[in-house]
């Protein structure tokens, strides 16, 4: 029969590398309608990073989403970077770009300060328009400024930047240092159905709390963490890499190796933690990478729960939790009914 | 209940998709379209602020339309297709590589063998990988060859047309025999073990002895692929001025750049690298694999090159998880509270380093889990197989050691009748924390999440 069983599992994650230079450079270059180009040499590799870039330049332009875009990938036109690696595109990159876009915008404070008959320190940038911190009606609209700049001062408003963690090398001996400038945490729990006669697990919901700092995107954060519990299901359960004897891969297509599809996927209900971290931008962090951290643990403590086997080699497939169950009842000690 | 109900709700939700699926399957021939000036932007993209917003991507439409061009939907006038003889044996001395059949086939513009390539290694740490094999095989799925053809058919029948002729040696393949003296060395000579690392904090002989139980488990993971949509392709161009031109899915143009710039001995100013969009990375695609043999082939030939890696190739050919055995002793209070935990991992590294120290590093610090131990000691070892390269994947060996210290939580909870929620509360990170390497902790916000998880779940909640 199906026993139900639920298990939690929690996290921490660092954000980059350990102790190795881990810089990022950006280029942010104000048009003359006020819309911006942002020039990065991270690699958009379908998690949403370039929108969540591009977010983070609108934010110190004050101007929109939309009013960005984002030019990536190519050694010839825009600014090193580490890449697209380790849960730091958030962090690292959007610190640069975050510092290019500030500089850029100084450029325009200082051409639309004799505009406004103020010094260029008490000017924001906030909703498509240069303001007056203080008094929002005296203003001018950004792509005015920014044409005034380009076209009558010749002041192009365009910013570079570069950002890289700072962190401390481990002693050798001891390991002790600061590897990583900072870190995020998360809790899954999973609730799942173990059938006790085939061994077979279904993972039927995984509530997912997870910590990113500032979420930039709320949306991509929770298609990152979909995305991440989807491939921690493969981990705890199907996916495995076979050999043979002589070393050669048994199972090297889809037809063998067993990953979970869309019908594998249980309900997913992601919550995003209240956290800000002065360090990154707009309080930002990261989440690619930790969302597949604690799925697996969790999933097998909800096992664990279900049926009262610990299962400790992955993946945990029906004939491993199977044959957990028929050692746990060989086991027990035989009850004999009288009568 | 209420999950039950949630249950149903996504079994008929999922109907719907299929459904909806069904229904949205685009036409073979494409209709003709004609675009507005004014495409309609969703106005979560127009606000400001613009942190916070929801804002939908620029290129899902692009996505969703089919029109996203990848690598593999791009062609170049005069473009040639190449294809990697892999060798299908693990550890074996290379004694000859016979091409001249496959030159000789009509269709065939160019054969590239190891020696060929200036110079013949590469790696993020140790450049302990070649090319392609030239003198030594170190697992099945190394590159000994690759052609140039007018057509993939033709590039495959010729790799069938080379003869190479291998003297098979002793091979390993698990990382706990790996270790021993007598092992067969993968790199020779010394060990197989490259490299370690150890973290110290507080005295655990100490802890242990301070503690009411002592609870000890050996766990252990498999070796998995990163499976991307969009397997690895690369299309290279080199010109008359002497600039190579490489389309490709890194996920790391920069140092990919300095990669091949080092591997063909040539400037980086003469290399340029475009990524267009990745359909996938997940950590597989953060090195160079085949670009310095397009490169070299499309220099051969004067002629662009594409090579598409198969499902096959993705599996054999590109980096993995690393398979890690975990033993965890972890001394508590009757309480539950961890006084002392002492950690030994060994991870499985394949055939080559590639991103392991960074694995290595990770899993050996994050061991301890998101706990306050004062005393710990966790040591960690990466050895050479002759398997599939371990490397970079998604968490850098955190899923593995979180399986394991997760797990073991978990019993030391049943064993002392604890709740698993109260048990990680007792000693979860707090603000201030400091971690297994003394760096002080800021922005935790740990229990809150933990809090967060179980409110949602209704993990307090009396179960049924």
């Amino acid at each position: 029969m199906k026993r139900r069983g639920r298990g939690i599992a929690c996290m921490w994650y660092p954000i980059g590398f350990t102790v190795a230079a881990n810089p990022s450079a950006a280029v942010v270059k104000i048009n003359e309608d006020g819309t911006a180009t942002v020039l990065t040499g991270t690699v958009e590799t379908g998690q949403g990073s370039l929108t969540v870039l591009g977010q983070i330049a609108a934010e110190e332009l004050g101007i929109a989403t939309d009013d960005v875009h984002v030019v990536s990938a190519d050694t010839d036109a825009t600014p090193m970077d580490t890449g697209a690696i380790a849960s730091r595109t958030t962090y690292v990159t959007g610190n640069a770009i975050r510092l290019a876009a500030e500089k850029a915008k100084l450029i325009l404070f200082e051409v639309a300060a004799p505009m406004l008959g103020v010094k260029p320190d008490q000017l924001e940038a906030r909703d498509r328009k240069i303001q007056v911190k203080g008094y929002p009606q005296r203003n001018l609209a950004i792509g005015d400024v920014a044409n005034h700049a380009q076209v009558v001062m010749g002041q192009p408003p365009l910013g570079s930047a570069s950002f890289n963690p700072p962190t401390v090398a481990l002693d050798p001996e001891t390991g002790q240092g600061k590897p990583f400038s900072t870190y995020v945490y998360a809790t899954q729990i999973a609730e799942v159905d173990v059938d006790d006669e085939t061994g077979e697990v279904e993972v039927l919901r995984i509530v997912a709390s997870h910590d990113c700092g500032t979420a930039i995107n709320p949306m991509l954060v929770e298609g990152q963490v979909e995305g991440g519990i989807s491939m921690g299901i493969g981990f705890a359960l199907q996916e495995e890499i076979l050999f043979d004897a002589a070393g050669r891969q048994l199972n090297p297509n889809l037809t063998n190796y067993i990953m979970p599809t869309a019908l594998d996927m249980p309900v997913i209900e992601v919550d995003i933690v209240k956290s800000f971290d002065p360090t990154g931008p707009f309080g930002a962090k990261g989440v690619g990478e930790p969302t597949s951290v604690p799925t697996a643990a969790a999933i097998l403590n909800a096992i664990r729960d279900a049926v009262g086997v610990r299962i400790t080699s992955l993946p945990a497939t029906a004939e491993k939790v199977l044959a957990a169950i028929a050692a746990k009842r060989a086991q027990a000690p035989k009850r004999i009914t009288a009568g | 209940m209420a999950s039950q109900f949630k249950v149903a709700e996504k079994r008929s939700l999922l109907e719907t998709f299929r459904e909806a699926d069904e229904s949205l399957r685009l036409p073979a021939i494409a209709p003709p379209v004609t675009y507005p000036l004014e495409t309609l932007v969703p106005q979560v993209r127009q606000q400001t602020p613009a942190v916070g917003q929801r804002a939908t991507r620029p290129d899902g439409r692009l996505h969703g339309l089919g029109q996203t061009r990848y690598i593999d939907d791009l062609a170049f006038p005069g473009m040639l297709y190449a294809k990697i003889k892999r060798a299908g044996v693990s550890s074996a001395r290379i004694k000859s590589i016979d091409t001249r059949e496959a030159e000789a086939m009509p269709g065939v513009m160019a054969v590239l063998t190891g020696r060929e390539i200036p110079v013949n290694s590469f790696g993020p740490s140790l450049k302990d990988q070649p090319v392609l094999a030239d003198t030594l095989v170190f697992h099945a799925g190394d590159g000994v060859a690759a052609v140039a053809a007018l057509t993939e058919q033709i590039a495959l029948e010729a790799l069938d047309k080379i003869k190479v002729e291998y003297e098979i040696m002793p091979a390993v393949y698990d990382p706990v025999e790996a270790m021993k003296d007598d092992a067969h060395k993968v790199h020779g000579p010394n060990s197989n073990i490259y490299a370690r690392k150890v973290i110290r904090k507080g005295d655990i002989e100490k802890g242990f002895a301070a503690s009411d139980h002592i609870f000890e488990g050996r766990f252990s993971t498999q070796m998995v692929e990163h499976v991307p949509l969009e397997p690895h392709a690369t299309i290279a161009q080199w010109d008359a001025n002497g600039r190579v031109t490489i389309h490709s899915t890194l996920g790391r143009i920069t140092l990919g750049r300095a990669d091949v710039a080092r591997t063909l001995k040539l400037p980086i100013s003469r290399i340029r690298i475009v990524a267009t969009i990745v359909g996938g990375n997940f950590g597989g695609k953060n090195e160079i694999t085949q670009e310095p043999v397009l490169a070299l082939l499309s220099k051969k030939t004067g002629r662009p090159v594409k090579g598409t890696f198969t499902r096959t190739e993705e599996f054999i050919a590109t980096t993995t998880r690393h398979p890690i055995i975990m033993d965890f002793k972890t001394g508590v209070t009757k309480d539950g509270k961890i006084l002392a935990r002492k950690v030994r991992l060994v991870l499985d590294g394949g055939a080559y380093c590639s991103w392991s120290e960074t694995t290595l590093g990770k899993a050996c610090i994050l061991s301890a889990g998101p706990y306050n131990i004062d005393n710990l000691l966790a040591e960690a070892f990466v050895v050479y197989t002759n398997k599939t390269m371990t490397g970079a994947m998604r968490g850098f060996g955190a899923p593995q050691v979180c399986f394991a210290y997760e797990s073991q939580m978990d019993d030391i909870a049943a064993a002392l009748n604890i709740d698993p929620l109260d048990i990680r509360l007792l000693n979860a990170f707090e603000e201030g924390s400091p971690s297994p390497t003394g760096q002080v902790l800021h922005s935790v916000v740990l229990k809150d999440s933990l809090l967060q998880a179980a409110q949602r779940f209704g993990w307090k909640e009396p179960q049924q």
